[in-house]
């Protein structure tokens, strides 16, 4: 058999295992932070926009792991093979 | 105006077109003037390229036209591509479409510049007031993120989130050969260098190089190596952020779009990616940075 097809399928199988592990965390944060300031605006509706505004920042940064797993994904697709 | 009933029968003519037409998956859809007689027709063409050609067509020009053996199509002046490969030899394609696309960008915001202060008054018309607003806006989250003493980082501040904004908003606008200019990595590294050192400059500012320096001998000297690190992944981090967004919504807008053949479900899927994702990460890369230089500066 082929080598290279082996480590080309390897290379897509890791990407979506990485992608499919690395999407996990994320989602379950942001919505965690989501439902933090849903909670937080119906305690303190005048409060709305400052924890609107500091639940997108906290929610991107959540997100940087799920980044690095997408790159990390793209190199598998992109550079092996 | 087009009244609701005329949208959706054309919106049905499309949809019902493109299920008579997307019969076989190796097919594309084509709107325009036929080649062949010369008139305004739809039409149906052989799709030469999977799916993943068009991605490395799209994301990788040099390697793509180089495996391939076909020549690329220039967008913008040859002329000038030219004078650019005789400088930078042969793999020049994406280097030379990212900084046409800088230079747009950077033209489209001097026209702004111009066409605002040309028309700034004491009693503001309706572009100055935009800008008015959103100045302010940038100046109240300042004073609330660095202190009262700090308004001046505004401009800094202001100059981020407009250059990255209309980075991410420039893919909108479909003329062939348009794409974010943040889609490439080295653009938004820039930036994070260019964060990383304001961050570090006003550090040692505010502290003294003594302070700086025994900063990184935090709980303990062996743990400096660590510390490095940790700074470094700043910058990495805040750009990789933004790459990482702009290029997979790009990926995923051009495997949609080349799944239904160019019609209609791009449109929302661009705006999504374009103006929401695209402003909310801009606005994340700016109070990303400020709030770093608000960890140095309040100890």
């Amino acid at each position: 058999m082929d080598f290279s097809l082996i480590v080309r399928s390897a290379a897509f199988l890791g990407a979506g295992i990485c992608m499919g592990i690395g999407a996990l965390g994320p989602g379950i944060g942001q919505g965690f932070v989501a439902g933090k300031a849903c909670e937080g605006i119906a305690r303190s509706p005048e409060n709305s926009a400052l924890l609107t505004r500091t639940m997108l920042l906290g929610q991107a940064v959540a997100e940087s792991t799920g980044i690095y797993s997408l790159v990390i994904a793209l190199l598998l697709i992109f550079t092996t093979g | 105006m087009m009244s609701k009933k005329t949208f959706f029968r054309l919106l049905l003519f499309f949809i019902v077109i493109q299920a008579i037409l997307s019969f076989g998956i190796d097919y594309k859809l084509n709107i325009g003037l036929h080649p062949d007689t010369g008139k305004f027709s739809i039409w149906n063409s052989e799709y030469p390229m999977t799916i993943q050609d068009r991605i490395m067509e799209e994301f990788q020009p040099d390697e793509y036209f180089k495996a391939k053996g076909v020549t690329p199509t220039i967008y913008g002046s040859e002329r000038l591509h030219g004078f650019f490969a005789t400088f930078f030899g042969e793999k020049t394609l994406y280097a030379f479409e990212l900084i046409r696309m800088l230079i747009i960008v950077n033209i489209v915001l001097l026209i702004i510049v111009y066409l605002v202060r040309k028309s700034i008054a004491l009693i503001p018309t309706k572009k100055q007031i935009v800008f008015e607003m959103m100045y302010s806006f940038f100046e109240d989250l300042t004073r609330e993120t660095l202190g009262k003493d700090k308004t001046h980082f505004t401009s800094y501040v202001l100059t981020i989130f407009i250059f990255i904004w209309s980075c991410n908003l420039i893919g909108l606008i479909p003329i062939p050969g348009f794409m974010e200019p943040t889609r490439n990595i080295n653009v938004p590294f820039g930036m994070g260098i260019l964060v990383v050192g304001v961050v570090h400059f006003m550090s040692l500012k505010h502290k003294g190089l003594t302070k700086y320096l025994k900063g990184y001998a935090e709980p303990f000297l062996p743990m400096a190596p660590i510390n490095v690190v940790g700074e470094l992944s700043k910058g990495i981090s805040i750009s990789f952020r933004l790459f990482g967004n702009v290029l997979g919504g790009a990926i995923i807008l051009l495997v949609i779009s080349s799944l239904v053949r160019f019609i209609i479900l791009p449109v929302g899927l661009n705006m999504f990616f374009g103006l929401f994702i695209g402003t909310l990460q801009a606005f994340v890369f700016t109070m990303l940075a400020m709030s770093y230089i608000a960890v140095e500066i309040f100890d």
